[in-house]
């Protein structure tokens, strides 16, 4: 069985194996296997077969078949696909159908990918270990009392357990990334602006972003190709050439420059900064040149990002009132307790979220807090410009931890928001990030090294962690 | 502090969610626990980031009073008979 993303595509188009057998391979390891890892939260198989069958009848006459042929994807279930549900794994979208395509799926159905399914998240993509889904928790397939990550922790579980070579995910503060790291898989977050969010339920607009979950770096780049590029139907969308990230890769990496930020393993376990120092050598190795660097202001990503995207959030989410979108109680007497009874569906997660932005945008709290958050938010990106000046690339871990047991942290959420530190100065910085497997601790749960480069700039951080992924 | 002890309750009602009294007590402890780490922004001095270099949504904020707008009036009085600040119709359908 093929496993990686090129490896079906190119089969596919020249004919070693058609679109309906590696479809057919893909939903019987789902069959297989979801039952114990709830990565999917519903599968298509009649349609995924139908539209495979198209695609070998479209070979078949000669037509030329896209970059994607055949290749089986899930879709994190934030991300609308005309005519099928997409709920953000909330009770308040149970049963909300897609009007509309987003730009993404248009993209993948444009290249000849089949989509197999909707994956597991976290409710709105609010949390990281995909335990606030109205479906229950997604489980890490290398361990499955452990979380897979999240929020699109049902996307990279997908992967891990070799269901689909690649999934989407969407990433406002890690959600692509972290689960990358926590299930052994490759995770690329593009810089903001770079993938169209049209038709991607909002949490933060400011900061949400679409990525790609794979299982090798060169899957993940052909996905990028497919996606990146300016949307008319999104004005963030940026106008940029879109190069051809999976046939850009040098020969090698000698010269690269890789920025190591001051201080940023005095806080990690022994275990994952034995693995990063570890990568450090390993790209030195091939090369690459290691350089000390200084981002002073990145130890506030995290508040700078739990205000700001909560903000937003409870902006974004003040549509689901019952009338426009959600959950219409018809039980309510009065127009207040309408609102209320309708917005009860909401997990407590996303009550929290919706609280606090709230909170941060109340008149006396404005300045010291949101505008705060916004002015920090400028000094940390200035800092990462400043260092890009100096350096390709920037190290750091993904997560401070590996994979944690379902349940953890539960009576501690302040330490799961800590836990974003790495990743969310990527949204922040508005960075591209990438998460790469770099080995694994004594359990055998997996850690994830990333790599951060300027925006427009994927090509290098995707070219450094191809080299690596190849040394490792 | 940023959030005072019955804040929570008041932030919630401003976006209509409805919170029973286990749920204020969880709100209020992980909040304040949040907001007192969140106070670590206001050490950072932002004295050199220009005003105009931020870019924020003018957002309705939560907290903002609810009109019916300049036109409201204009709007009611255009009917046949009103009650109030209500336009009378025959039916609501």
């Amino acid at each position: 069985m093929l496993k990686t993303v090129f490896e079906i595509a190119q089969a596919v188009q020249n004919g070693t194996l058609t679109a309906v057998q590696a479809v057919t391979d893909s939903l019987q390891k789902i069959k297989e296997l979801n039952t114990q890892i709830n990565a999917f939260v519903e599968v298509w198989p009649e349609e995924a077969l139908a539209r495979a069958a198209e695609i070998d009848a479209r070979r078949a006459r000669g037509e030329k078949l896209g970059p994607l042929a055949g290749v089986p994807i899930g879709i994190k279930d934030n991300i609308l696909y005309k005519g099928h549900k997409a709920t953000c794994c909330s009770k308040m979208l149970a049963n909300y159908v897609a009007p509309y395509n987003s730009t993404v799926v248009e993209k993948l159905l444009a290249a000849d990918a089949v989509l197999v399914g909707r994956t597991n998240m976290d409710e709105f993509a609010m949390g990281s270990s995909n335990q606030t889904s109205v479906y229950g928790p997604a489980h890490n397939p290398v361990n499955f009392d452990r979380v897979p990550g999240g929020s699109s922790g049902g996307s990279a579980a997908a992967v891990a357990a070799g269901m689909v070579p690649a999934a989407l995910g969407t990433d406002t503060g890690g959600s692509v990334r972290q689960p990358a790291s926590f299930c052994g898989v490759v995770g690329i977050k593009p810089g903001y602006g770079r993938i169209s969010r049209y038709g991607i339920v909002a949490f933060s607009s400011g900061a949400d972003q679409v990525g790609v979950l794979a299982s090798d770096v060169k899957g993940a780049a052909l996905m990028l190709e497919v996606l990146c590029g300016r949307d008319v139907n999104d004005s963030t969308s940026l106008e940029a050439q879109v190069p051809a990230f999976s046939k850009n890769f040098t020969a090698n990496i000698c010269g690269l420059k890789v920025g190591m930020p001051k201080g940023f393993l005095d806080d990690l376990g022994e275990e994952v900064k034995v693995k990063i120092l570890a990568a450090a050598e390993k790209l030195k190795s091939l090369g690459a040149e290691l350089i000390d660097i200084e981002v002073p202001h990145a130890k506030y990503s995290a508040p700078c990002y739990y205000i700001i995207t909560s903000a937003e959030a409870s902006s974004n989410l003040a549509r689901f009132d019952g009338i426009r979108y959600g959950y219409g109680d018809k039980t309510a007497t009065n127009l207040n307790d309408y609102y209320e009874f309708s917005r009860a569906p909401f997990g407590p997660e996303v009550k929290k979220r919706i609280i606090i932005g709230a909170t941060a945008l109340k008149a006396e709290n404005y300045e010291v807090c949101y505008l705060q958050a916004l002015k920090v938010r400028e000094l940390i990106k200035q800092d990462f410009a400043k260092a890009f000046e100096k350096v390709d690339v920037i190290l750091t871990p993904t997560s401070p931890t590996t994979a944690f047991a379902l349940g953890a942290h539960a009576d501690n959420p302040l330490a799961v928001y800590l836990a974003d530190l790495y990743t969310c100065q990527g949204n922040i910085g508005g960075l591209a990030g990438i998460s790469v497997p770099c080995g694994t601790d004594k359990e055998g749960l997996p850690v994830g090294l990333q790599l951060y480069g300027p925006i427009l700039q994927e090509e290098k951080i995707l070219n450094a962690a191809y080299h690596f992924e190849k040394a490792l | 502090m940023i959030l005072e002890k019955d804040n929570v309750q008041k932030c919630a009602a401003m976006t209509k969610i409805r919170l029973n009294a286990g749920e204020i007590d969880m709100y209020n402890k992980e909040l304040k626990d949040l907001f007192r780490w969140v106070e670590e922004l206001s050490q950072v001095d932002t004295s050199a980031v220009p005003e105009t270099s931020i870019q924020h949504a003018a957002y309705l904020r939560p907290d903002t009073p609810v009109t019916n707008g300049p036109l409201a009036e204009s709007l009611v009085t255009a009917f046949n008979e009103q009650e109030g600040h209500c336009a009378k119709v025959k039916k609501v359908l």
